[in-house]
């Protein structure tokens, strides 16, 4: 059993790199003190290293975009990597603000050897621009120690890693500095020297906890770790260096967010019909914008079109800092139900709500609607408008037996002017509601008038006469 | 290019005068024997534009597109009831042999929105045919939408009045709709594709009514209310 660290060089830059277009320099800073965290190789070349003050920084490059650390966003950023790593390593711990550590020596034997694990990682990596030393350990504390000294020793040989986890210098063990004192004092300089010394006297002139600490990292002393449990939802955020005041600017980012939307779906083997996207604005409520589609789905391509639509129709309500993408409901995948060798079916299906979800996302949900009858006497409400949201089910056809209807029903009716010509049919007595209020007591005639027009007219009990629809 | 010419003598879109040959797709027929055969046996044509232009609703509109209408809905293609100016009536649309399940009714605000709603569903191949009330439309329009039906191979059948519809229009049929005495529908052909304008038809809406049956016209009655005073 040993473990794989993976550190992250400079998280949040490469985190925010990635959402931009542009090429200006960029560095993060630290919260209290002014001074540069990290550096964009763009900011290095132009001088700006880590730890120069922020004064400095900017009379080296005027036009530099900065980024304040924050914790609780780099904690976000670190679980997102998590999210991905997930996919290959099961026992995942997060080591905030910028590590995953996860246990390597089980999954070996899945990948068929550690270069392959290594391989995928490596591409993973690539794919999301993120800096990386990628470190195997033989107990937990040692693959942290050996990353964070940035050591690329990526192997399975134990004796090769004891080497190195000795070979390490005292000053990169993790020690508080008190300890690291009395260890230099003493003549040690790397931690192989220190675990030759005879524990008893480690804990005697030391303390306890130090003892504890090097029996852990040679893994004499067990060190539990707790698994990083996946939540059961989608999450992703991009961080603009720069607030993004258009609604295409957006869409860059969004690319990514949803292929990695996408590849998740794929990994869990499910869909979604709804997305959830928050704008955070500066010092304002951010705005939430929930994008439905029709059907179950799960390609980028479907999403970002859908999206395109929609910011075309609301313009941005103020500048966007941040973007969150959420998808909490998940749809377990419809195998396809028809067996068509040449698919038509299916892709008849999927047309089918691509071209409803293109409208909804315009036009809205409301504006959307399928007719159906429903139980009741009365005419008005004997039809009903549903949303288009449930898949639309096959109704039990009643012809024949049904009374005779115009097509057209007047949403008002609207009172009868002119004498008809001709009376056509009726009387058809309609006579209910009592049991809700809306009582309705009514003779229905078909009546032609003068202009040619076929109506259905009623009388009233007040003996008013009212068209109420239209034989179309 | 002597190819190229014979493909296009085959095809009915290029006007010869007298000698005209019909379309390649195969009509979709209007299920009334008069208007077929003034139109030739094309019937609605698939792939472009049909205007019908009338003055009023109830004048048997409607029940000249429910042949189409029943066929489409059967092969399940979509139908679109794009602004309908009216409630289209569920049940009478069920008793009619319609599939409901197949009609979506759409609502839009502004006229880009709906110019945008109409050519995706025309483009889109799921749609057997799209059924709007757009109102004023300019010619341009009117030609982006026929380019939209031709791309989708599906059937459009715009409504307009009389008074809006431009006089010259891309439409490849355009009918114009007038009330007759015996509650017929009267239709005259101002446009077709590949045949002269100016024929016309009637065709008997009476069933509409439910006057298939031998039955003697309504007599008023009055209500079990009292003053039974009739205007009818």
């Amino acid at each position: 059993m040993f473990w794989l660290y993976l550190h992250f060089q400079h998280l949040l830059l490469d985190h925010v790199a990635r959402s931009r277009e542009d090429a200006l320099p960029l560095a993060v800073l630290s919260q209290g003190s002014k001074r540069v965290l990290q550096a964009c190789p763009r900011a290095r070349q132009l001088g700006i290293q880590p730890e120069t003050a922020l004064k400095t920084a900017l009379n080296l490059a005027p036009e530099l975009v900065m980024v304040h650390a924050d914790d609780e966003r780099q904690a976000d950023i670190l679980e997102q990597q998590a999210h991905w790593l997930y996919r290959y390593m099961d026992r995942i711990t997060l080591f905030p603000p910028d590590g995953l550590l996860a246990e390597a020596g089980s999954v070996q034997r899945l990948y068929g050897g550690l270069d392959t694990l290594r391989q995928q990682l490596r591409q993973a990596l690539d794919e999301r621009q993120l800096n990386t030393t990628l470190t195997t350990g033989l107990t937990p504390m040692a693959a942290r120690l050996l990353a964070r000294a940035g050591a690329h020793s990526f192997t399975d040989n134990a004796a090769h890693m004891r080497r190195a986890l000795e070979d390490l210098p005292l000053e990169q063990a993790g020690f508080d500095d008190r300890t690291l004192q009395r260890l230099l004092r003493l003549g040690l300089n790397n931690l192989g020297q220190v675990f030759a010394l005879p524990a008893t006297e480690l804990a005697r002139r030391l303390t306890p906890e130090t003892l504890a600490y090097v029996q852990r990292l040679q893994g004499q002393r067990p060190d539990p770790q707790t698994s990083w449990q996946p939540p059961h939802h989608f999450q992703q955020r991009a961080d603009f260096a720069l607030p993004v005041e258009k609604a295409p600017g957006l869409l860059f980012a969004l690319q990514r967010m949803l292929a990695e939307l996408e590849s998740d779906l794929q990994w869990r083997q499910q869909d979604t019909d709804s997305l959830l996207l928050i704008l955070h604005h500066y010092r304002r409520e951010p705005s939430r914008l929930r994008i439905r589609t029709t059907g179950p789905e799960h390609r980028a391509d479907a999403f970002l079109n859908l999206l395109r639509i929609r910011l075309e129709q609301h313009p941005l309500a103020a500048p966007v800092e941040t973007l969150e993408l959420k998808v909490t409901r998940f749809l377990d995948r419809r195998v396809a139900s028809s067996t068509d060798l040449l698919g038509e079916t299916t892709d008849q299906d999927e047309a089918w709500h691509t071209l409803i979800s293109r409208l909804q996302a315009r036009l809205g949900e409301q504006a959307l609607k399928h007719l159906t009858p429903s139980a009741d006497h009365r005419p008005e409400k004997a039809w009903n408008a549903r949303s288009l949201t449930a898949l639309s089910g096959n109704h039990p056809m009643a012809t024949g037996q049904q009374p005779l209807r115009p097509l057209w029903l007047l949403p008002h009716p609207t009172s009868l002017d002119v004498m008809p010509e001709e009376w056509l049919g009726g009387p058809e007595r309609i006579s209910g509601g009592w049991w809700d209020g809306a009582r309705v007591l009514r003779d229905y005639y078909v009546a032609r008038l003068p202009s040619g027009q076929l109506a259905w007219v009623y009388r009233d009990p007040h003996q008013g006469w009212f068209i109420h629809g239209w034989f179309g | 290019m002597n190819d190229l010419l014979n493909t296009l003598l085959s095809d009915a879109r290029l006007w010869r005068g007298h000698r005209q040959s019909t379309t390649a797709t195969a009509p979709e027929q209007t299920g009334f024997a008069a208007l077929d055969k003034e139109l030739d046996g094309l019937g609605w044509p698939r792939g472009a534009l049909s205007e019908c232009l009338l003055d009023a609703p109830g004048i048997g509109e409607l029940q000249l597109v429910l042949p189409l209408l029943r066929r489409l809905t059967a092969q399940q293609r979509t139908v679109f009831w794009v602004n309908p100016p009216l409630i289209p009536y569920a049940p009478a649309l069920a008793r009619e042999g319609v599939d409901l399940g197949q009609l979506v009714s759409v609502r839009t605000d502004t006229q880009s929105d709906l110019l945008w709603t109409l050519e995706n569903c025309l483009r889109s191949p799921v749609t057997g045919l799209v059924m709007a009330w757009p109102g004023p439309l300019a010619a341009r329009d009117v030609r982006r939408l026929q380019l939209a039906a031709e791309a989708g191979q599906s059937h459009c059948i715009l409504f307009q009045s009389r008074r809006e519809a431009c006089q010259s229009s891309a439409a490849a049929l355009r009918l114009e709709l007038d009330p007759d005495i015996r509650m017929g529908l009267q239709v005259r052909v101002r446009k077709r594709r590949g045949g002269w304008p100016g024929q016309g038809c009637t065709l008997s809406m009476q069933a509409r009514a439910g006057l298939g049956r031998t039955e003697p016209g309504a007599t008023i009655i009055p209500g079990p209310w009292t003053g039974g005073a009739t205007r009818g």
